[in-house]
Order: structure tokens, then sequence, then C-alpha cells
């Protein structure tokens, strides 16, 4: 079952040494050499994560591919998505810290800011990226936008105009969408 | 307590004396020990059929053609003779005892295919309360076909029929089609039937359908599971994305909502969450429970997102026991050493309830204590197959199972070994008394109640009489009667027993297309 492990590290570790890696055939690099700055900046960052996690949220690698890895929250206590689970896909690129990884939902979710292929519309991953960010800091400002949308910058105007104009009626949908696609 | 086993004193003792409180069928049931299918009527002058099986209620014989195209359904009837003579048992049976149709009544032909799809020759259900029968035919699969939404390396069939038959008339009342899809139809793998509710797992798409078949003859579509679960899921998602466009003027960036996304489809959502929640829940201290959930579930999210649906078997109306594994294993004949889970889903509140992997020992002690709560089929199902032997209901295949598992080398193999059985292939196996393990014992490689094709040995299959320990009742043989001459060719064989009767079919095949050597077996 895990045999697909070592492909998709071969294949998702941009940082440096990975994709030159099989062009030599037959030699494997050993993977001690092969981690880079950002590699290296990752597993930082995870044992940082693992010592003080932000509340209801996790992340890890998916296998042994530092690169790519996934994320949980749980829909926080008084908002719509309460009792909801959601998972997210998060890509760090090879010259992670100095642009921002990449974040998609894996779960449905109703929200001005997440679009209906699960890309998220947040600051901090675009133009408000500074490499001092973290993951931690990425998946706290994930959290917030479950308990604080930006319907003035939103990527779904629908949602974001129901948000504004009959919030009642965003909140029970919102909930709606929790029940069916997020337990 | 002395018991005579002779019919005559047995019939005296069951006048006389009440059997204890529940067990009187049990004591009915022993008088199959006295009349047995000993007497064998070899190579039988019969039509060219494909032989498929009794129905559960001995009502119907269930037959196909060699050509794959048409049913025909016979009538199990008694052969019956005049004798003139005044001791007639003595007596050679007459000739017409040679005949097919002196101990079966032909009801009707069907024409079930129809252009370019062959009768599935090892799929049949039985409803029994409504004599309903399901049977499917299809074209030929073909190998590397590529859809969206197919799941890649399942074969494809370009058009699968299910075809819903009153049996008492042979009149065709529904049927439902699936195109270029890939459903398991050999010994009816891929459909499970409870009560009037059918589930039928297409592997290529990865959908569970519910059917319910009314009374009406009709096949309904309940709800599908497996990208959404709830049946009005989708409407939902269409709903709310026009409620959303409402309050936008030419707002028509987001109506195309249900396009192939990269969502979790809604079981695995379901599936993900529950074992997230499970080790989320499993340690209380914030680093210890990241330090695991990096270890069992993020480092294994891929490979549990890879899963695939295999089989499904219904627990009750609401439960279905889903087994998942990789694609591979899926399709192949032999999955027993692909990696597999069973998970447990409430149908109706979306809910996983259970997950194991089939090493887990927790699952097998289950099946160990509970078997029948697997097998159950329907609470309306006849009421033979509740005496259909398993562990849990008889102490002899009891005993076996335990001995089994002393001996195993190792126990982890020992329960993947069993659990290989799970989900249950529905209506698989024959009620017939003579497979009651606490009646007879038999050599289990070369006959039981599932319906298999085994190799054939050219010597007799005994059947030993239970409680009188080495006493042989009767003998069962399939193929000529002086066996056959080249030993080299391999024979396959399948047996038919009546439910009720003392009545049983033996076929034998040879792998090349050779006319098949039929037996019956019956009480003289």
């Amino acid at each position: 079952m895990m045999s697909n492990s070592m492909m998709t590290m071969a294949s998702g570790g941009g940082g440096g040494s990975g994709g030159r890696g099989s062009v030599g055939g037959g030699r494997s690099w050993p993977s001690t050499t092969s981690v880079s700055a950002s590699g290296k900046r990752i597993q930082k960052e995870m044992s940082e994560l693992s010592i003080d996690p932000p509340p209801d949220c996790s992340a890890g690698p998916k296998g042994d591919n530092l690169y790519h890895w996934v994320a949980t929250i749980f829909g926080p206590p008084g908002t719509p998505y309460e009792g909801g689970i959601f998972f997210l896909d998060i890509t760090f690129p090879s010259d992670y810290p100095f642009k921002p990884p990449k974040v998609v939902f894996k779960t449905r979710i109703y929200h001005c800011n997440v679009d209906s292929d699960g890309n998220v519309s947040l600051d901090i991953l675009k133009d408000g990226w500074s490499p001092a960010l973290t993951i931690s800091k990425v998946l706290l400002a994930l959290r917030s936008i479950f308990t604080n949308p930006a319907p003035y910058k939103p990527l779904v105007p629908g949602i974001a105009h129901l948000y504004l104009a009959d919030r009642v009626k965003h909140d029970e949908l919102a909930a709606e969408w929790t029940l069916r696609f997020a337990r | 307590m002395f018991r005579s086993n002779n019919v005559t004193a047995r019939l005296f003792e069951r006048q006389i004396s009440t059997p204890a409180p529940g067990t009187s069928v049990h004591c009915a049931r022993r008088f199959y020990e006295n009349i047995v299918p000993s007497h064998t009527i070899y190579d039988i002058k019969c039509p060219d059929l494909l032989f498929r099986k009794f129905t559960d209620d001995g009502q119907y014989l269930i037959t196909f053609s060699r050509n794959h195209q048409d049913l025909i359904v016979y009538r199990p009837t008694w052969l019956s003779f005049s004798c003139e003579v005044e001791d007639c048992y003595a007596h050679d049976l007459p000739n017409k005892a040679n005949k097919f149709e002196s101990y079966f009544t032909q009801l009707y032909s069907v024409t079930l295919a129809s252009s370019g799809e062959l009768i599935c020759k090892d799929f049949f259900l039985y409803i029994e309360g409504k004599q309903f029968g399901i049977f499917a035919t299809s074209t030929a699969q073909i190998r590397d076909a590529s859809a969206v939404g197919a799941i890649q390396g399942v074969p494809s069939i370009e058009k699968i029929t299910f075809h819903l038959l009153s049996l008492e008339d042979g009149v065709i009342l529904d049927e439902r089609v699936f195109r270029n899809d890939y459903v398991n139809l050999a010994h009816s793998m891929g459909v499970f039937l409870y009560d009037d509710l059918l589930a039928i797992v297409s592997l290529r798409y990865q959908r569970i359908h519910i059917l319910q078949i009314r009374d009406s003859g009709n096949l309904v579509d309940v709800r599908a599971i497996g990208k959404f679960c709830r049946e009005d899921d989708e409407l939902f998602l269409n709903y709310s994305a026009q409620v959303s466009t409402n309050h936008v003027e030419n707002g028509l960036q987001h109506t195309e909502h249900i396009r192939e996304s990269s969502f979790l489809s809604g079981l695995k959502q379901r599936l993900l969450s529950f074992i997230f929640r499970g080790i989320w829940n499993e340690e209380d201290d914030p680093n210890l429970r990241m330090q695991c959930l990096k270890k069992k579930f993020y480092f294994h999210f891929q490979d549990y997102v890879d899963l695939i649906i295999w089989k499904v078997q219904f627990l009750d109306r609401h439960h279905l026991l889903i087994k998942f594994g990789s694609v591979d294993g899926g399709v192949a004949r032999n999955a027993d050493n692909h990696p597999a889970f069973f998970a447990v889903y409430n149908m109706e509140s979306a809910e996983i309830i259970a997950f194991y992997q089939n090493s887990a020992e927790e699952l097998y002690s289950l099946f160990e204590l509970f078997c029948d709560h697997f097998h159950s089929s329907s609470k309306s199902s006849s009421l033979y197959t509740n005496f259909i032997s398993t562990h849990s209901n008889n102490i002899h295949a009891l005993e076996q199972l335990r001995g089994n598992k002393n001996k195993a080398s190792s126990f982890p193999q020992f329960v993947k070994k069993v659990l290989v059985n799970l989900p249950f292939n529905c209506q698989s196996q024959s009620p017939s008394p003579y497979f009651d393990q606490s009646l007879f014992r038999y050599d289990e490689k070369l006959i039981s109640a599932t319906d298999r094709h085994r190799q054939s040995a050219d010597h007799p299959i005994k059947f030993i009489s239970r409680r009188q320990q080495n006493i042989l009742k009767f003998k069962i043989k399939p193929g000529p009667e002086a066996g056959s001459s080249d030993c080299r060719t391999k024979k396959f064989c399948s047996f038919l027993f009546h439910p009720i009767l003392p009545l049983a079919i033996s076929i034998q095949q040879t792998l090349f297309l050779q006319p098949a050597v039929v037996n019956i077996h019956f009480r003289r």
C-alpha cells in the first residue's frame, strides 16, 4: 500500500535535487544530503507545529513527501461550520518560504472566500505573504475565515451578497452544507 | 437417552412425545437422516442446459440455454410411475426414469439477452415472498477504457442490464441498464438483496446504487452512495448555487458547481473524518496527539483517499458493510493478498459507524461470535435459510473454525483469511438439510452449501451421519457411473440441492466443450 510513497517523494520534492535525481537513472540520492533550504525550513515548522499546535487545527505531510501536506480544521463552535471537519491540501513551492504555500479545500464549504474548486482567497497566501510567516500562522488565518468571512473581498460574489443581505439565510445554507458535506 | 434410528420408531416417538420448546423444527429435520438422496440416475437424458440453482423455496429450477440467450424455468416434480407387479421395489425403475423431463416440468422459456448481450450464468437472485427473480445480461468487457469520472484500471462493460421477472409466469416486469460501467456479476458479488432493497456496486464509478423492488414489480432508485451520501445532495448543491446567484446581477460565474471537482467524495469525507476523529479522541495531550495524527493519519492520507469500494452487503435495512481496497484488488480474482478495510455505514444518517483493517482482531471476534448477523439476508427470507450451518449456530462448524484457529501459524494471517469471506455473497448458500452439519458430516473440500464449481474427484462423496459416527448415510457421485476413462483432463463439478426434497442434480464438466454429464440423485 505504501509502495507509491517513494514515487511521490521524487516527483514532489522540488527542493533542488529531487528533479535531477531521476536523470541519473539507477542511482538514488541519499535523502540526508538532498534536503534543501526549503526542506529544512518545512521540517523546522513541522516540529514547531507539533510543540504548539493552533487550537482545533492539525496538519502533517502526506506520506513521506515534505512538500505536500494535509491540514484538518474543525468548524469553530458558534459558526455555521460547527460540527464539520474540513480537509485542506497544502502544497509548498520549492522556493518556500519566499513564495507562499498553495491551499485548496478538499471538503466542500459554503463560504464567500472559497470558490467552487476549493481555492481560498486569503491575503497572506498572495500579496500579503512574508517569509516570516509559518504554517501555524497560515492555519490560524484559515481558521479565522470560518469565524470572520471577508465579504468585501469575495471569491464567490453570490455568497458574499447573501452574507451581507440576509445573514440568517446565509448561515442556514452554510450549516446545511456543513451537515451534508463536511461531517 | 436412547433414540432409535428406525424411521417407524421415530414416527411413533414423534406421536407420543413433545420435543423441548423451540426445538420442534430441529427434531423434525432429523428425519432427513432417514430420507436421503441415495439413489443415482447416471448420465440422464437431458436438454443441453446451464443449470443455475433451485430457488430457496424449492418452487423453481432456474436454467439457461447453452447459448446464453434464454431463461428456462422448471418446476421440480417427483418421478411417478405405476407398476403392475406386486413387489415393485424389487423391480428396476422404468425407462422414463432416465429422462430429465420425468423430474422437472418446463414452465416457460423467455429470451432475456438481446443485441450483443449474453446472460450472466452465475447471476441470479430470488425475492421469495413475491416470487420475483433478478437476472443479468451484459456485453463483453473492454479492458482499457477511460472516461471522465471513471476509476483508472477498472474494465468497462458497454451495457449491463438487470431484469426483474415474475417467476410465476415468466413476465419481464422491469429492467435497469448500466452503460459503460462495471458491476462484478460473477457469483452475484457486486449485487446484494435484502428484503426489497437491492444494492448494486458500480466499481467503475464508485457508487452504491440502492434500488427498491416494489410490489408492483418496479425497480425504483432510492439513492446512490459515493460521490454524494444523501439522495438530494446534488439537488441541494444546485439549489444553493441558484440562491447565491440570485443575489448577483448577471452572476453567471457560479453555476457550474456540479462538474468533476477535486473534492473528496461524500463517502470518503465521511470515512476520513471518522478515522480522524478516532485518532484525535485517542490522545488528550496536544503534542502526542499531533505525533499520532502525523503517523497514523496524514502519512496514510493519500492511501485512504485512493481506496475504492470493492464489495457491499446489507447488515440490516439501514446498515451496509462496505469493503474498501486498492484498485488492483477490486478486479483481481484473488484479492487475498491486497490490504483491505471494512466500514459499517448507516445510509439513513449517512454516517460511518465502524472502520476496521482486514487484520483487525476485534472484527474477527465479532465475526466468530455473531456470524449469523453478517449472514442475515433478510427477515422475510425462507425458514430453511435459518438452518444454513454457520459457526454461530452450529457447534461442529464452530469446532472446525476454532481448530483452524489453533492450527494457524500466525493469528493475523488467519484473521485475514477468515475475513476474506466478508462481505458475504448474496444467496450463495444452499439451505438443503443435507448440508446441515448437525445432521451430516462431509468433506468440505469436495462439496459444501456454498455454490461453487469444484474440481471433481472420481470417487463418490460420502455423507456420514453426525450423531452415529462412522455410519455412511449416502453417497453422491458426479460423472459417469463407471468413472471416466481419461484421468488427465480436469473435471469440474457443480451440485444443485433442492432445499426441501431429497433431490439433487450433479453436473460434471471437462474444460473442453464436451457435453456435461448430469446425474440425478434422489430417494427411490
